[in-house]
């Protein structure tokens, strides 16, 4: 089991409005394979596809052609509704802008991801309250988030991508609006994670990123290609 | 739990809670649509209750009337024209009526004034006396009254009073009998007398009378009777029951047409703000829902919450307009309505209303306002489920 990648594609295409006229050709026979509690960098010009080939990575759309396995299932001609049940059992996210709702609490905020999940109450409420107590929250938990600091929304971020325990970690350009200060801190964060068994892949041209000690490999992409890294 | 179920107690809960948290935004919609169900509301509960006085008061309508008219107007008709009915076969009873109102400068209010020939036996009053006694035939100068007519009188427990008659010399009468209230539409405002008292009262000529009342023995001749009469006494207006029940349904359900279509118009208005409202879908709505979507939410998930929070908001709106409704029948006897209604004040000027509410009509409302509201979430709320989960990142 060890050796099998965790994420493995295979001549990836993926067009956006394909047959159309303003058909996008946003990834190109991609071939990537990442093992498990690795973590992956892709790096690239705007425009050359980090971010197509995080959704896919992260099943929120499958391939146009070729193979994409994640986390050992095939996501090939699979239906959105059964990418959605499966994204939200395998993947954390954590978006470029964090995107936390500004009218509810920190805690409605962090259990999110578990109500689909048909997780209780209660239960939503001690799993969250053991990720707020981690990351030192806990006090900010019935804040709302709009009234929270910049520091502290992006450990909010965090701790709903964990939430509900998925194996495999996604953050695009997690930085790119953050200080020095705060980039290197959410690092540290992420890199931490690999501890509790986690895949983190990440996009970033932030050279706090990509030249952190803790990232294992850098793919590098350009034009919908995987020009080095993809192994 | 299962989880299946679970997952849509947490859909729901997280609706409401949203509502909540951005109740300023839909407290407009939520205002209005309370005031249209509690004009909807209103109007069907005063109809309701108005069929209902309609009925009462058309069950005691005599089979045939007669009224003396001239110049197109109603004058008294003389006690002598009995006697000229007297050779029409099939009448069986003929009693004499003085109808009038008596209006009550000290207080602004008008009674209906009933002098009969037989109070006790007129079929509009039948069974309606909670307490005393009815004025027998040859008793003057007593009276059986409505609850209201006592109130406004200030009698409390005193039996005698008096009142004026047109050149303000007074008529001191007793009370013998009281209405019960539950016959309020009809006796609230009534003064019930014998007729030699009625006449007193308004003063008028010594054989002088209102109305015939006429009852015929086999209901198929009433027209036929209501013709022989009508040739005996030249320039009277034979008024059959049927008659006054036609027109009567004719005027009421023309009104309450003409109201429905004025309140269906404003929920069509309603309903498209509704609509509009919902299909300005903000950047932040968007948002949200993308952000749902990613975090594992289905589309079908986000039409169930916006379903849920329409349903709420309806659901709360219509609480909240029926039970105003409520109110203004119950406590206000429907006065923004009356004016619509107006048309019964030719029936009774001082009409009360009593509350006729039934589930039925609060499942019609139901019907004709939370249902075309929800419908006209629908696509609104299916716009926002087709967000792409990829648009927020
Ligand atoms: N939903 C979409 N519909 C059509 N075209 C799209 C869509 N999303 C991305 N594209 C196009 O696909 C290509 C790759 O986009 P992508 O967002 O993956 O690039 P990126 O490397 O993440 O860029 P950036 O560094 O600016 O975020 C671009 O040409 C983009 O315009
Ligand atoms: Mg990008």
């Amino acid at each position: 089991m060890e050796n099998t990648p965790q994420i493995e594609l295979t001549s990836v295409h993926k067009y956006y409005n394909q047959g159309q006229e303003n058909e996008v050709h946003a990834l190109k026979d991609v071939n990537l394979s990442i093992a498990r509690q690795e973590i992956v960098c892709l790096r690239g010009p705007s425009g050359s596809g980090k971010t197509t080939l995080l959704c896919l990575i992260g099943c929120v759309f499958g391939p146009s052609s070729g193979r994409a396995a994640v986390g050992g299932k095939q996501l090939q001609r699979m239906p959105d509704e059964f990418l959605t049940k499966y994204r939200r059992e395998t993947i954390g996210f954590i978006f470029q802008h964090f995107n936390i709702l500004p009218h509810l609490s920190v805690e409605k905020n962090v259990a999110l991801p578990l109500l689909p999940l048909g997780i209780s109450p209660r239960e939503q409420k001690s799993r969250v309250g053991v990720l707020l107590e981690r990351f030192g929250i806990e006090h900010r938990k019935n804040f709302k988030a709009s009234q929270i600091s910049g520091g502290e929304l992006q450990r909010v971020a965090i701790a709903r991508a964990l939430i509900n325990d998925p194996p495999i970690i996604l953050a695009d350009e997690p930085t790119a609006h953050l200080d020095s200060r705060r980039s290197h801190e959410l690092m540290e964060y992420l890199v931490s994670l690999r501890q509790d068994g986690k895949t983190i892949i990440l996009t970033s041209h932030d050279p706090l990123v990509t030249e952190h000690a803790g990232v294992d490999r850098i793919v590098d992409v350009q034009d919908g290609c995987i020009v080095s890294g993809s192994r | 739990m299962h989880s299946a179920i679970q997952q849509q107690l947490n859909i729901l809960d997280y609706g409401l809670h949203s509502l909540w948290q951005k109740k300023g935004k839909n407290l407009a919609v939520f205002l209005i649509f309370s005031a249209v169900i509690f004009l909807l509301a209103s109007f069907q509960f005063m109809s309701a209750s108005l069929g209902k006085t309609a009925e009462h008061l058309l069950k005691t309508v005599p089979d045939i009337t007669v009224q003396q008219l001239l110049a197109g107007r109603q004058v008294p008709l003389s006690t002598e024209s009995v006697e000229k009915l007297d050779l029409i076969f099939g009448i069986s009873d003929i009693r004499l009526r003085i109808w009038g109102y008596y209006f009550d400068e000290s207080n602004g209010a008008n009674y209906t004034v009933i002098g009969s020939s037989a109070p006790a036996t007129d079929p509009l009053l039948e069974s309606l006396l909670v307490s005393g006694r009815y004025p027998t035939e040859d008793e003057n100068h007593k009276v059986v009254l409505g609850d209201a007519v006592i109130q406004n009188l200030d009698l409390q427990n005193r039996t005698h009073f008096s009142l004026f008659r047109p050149d303000l010399s007074q008529i001191s009468l007793q009370r013998v009998g009281v209405f019960q209230e539950s016959a309020n539409l009809l006796t609230a405002d009534l003064m019930l007398m014998g007729l030699e008292d009625a006449r007193d009262l308004f003063a008028m000529q010594e054989n002088e009378i209102t109305d015939l009342l006429i009852s015929v023995g086999n209901p198929v001749e009433i027209s036929t009777i209501a013709e022989k009469i009508a040739n005996a006494l030249p320039g009277s207006r034979v008024i059959t029951a049927q008659q006054i029940q036609k027109t009567y349904k004719a005027v009421f359900s023309f009104r309450s047409g003409f109201g429905a279509a004025c309140l269906l118009a404003s929920l069509a208005a309603f309903v498209i703000l509704a609509f509009d409202k919902a299909l300005g879908f903000s950047r932040e709505d968007q948002q949200e829902v993308g952000i749902l979507k990613m975090l594992g939410w289905q589309t079908r998930d986000i039409m169930r919450l916006r379903f849920y929070e329409s349903l709420a908001t309806a659901a709360c709106a219509f609480g909240l307009g029926i039970s105003l409704a409520w109110i203004h029948i119950l406590f206000f006897d429907g006065i923004l309505f009356r004016p619509i209604f107006l048309g019964w004040s030719v029936l009774r000027p001082t009409l009360t209303i009593i509350p006729y509410i039934q589930g039925r009509d609060i499942l019609l409302l139901f019907a004709f306002s939370v249902l075309p509201y929800l419908a006209a979430t629908i696509i609104p709320a299916w716009r926002a489920s087709i967000v792409r989960p990829d648009s927020v990142v």
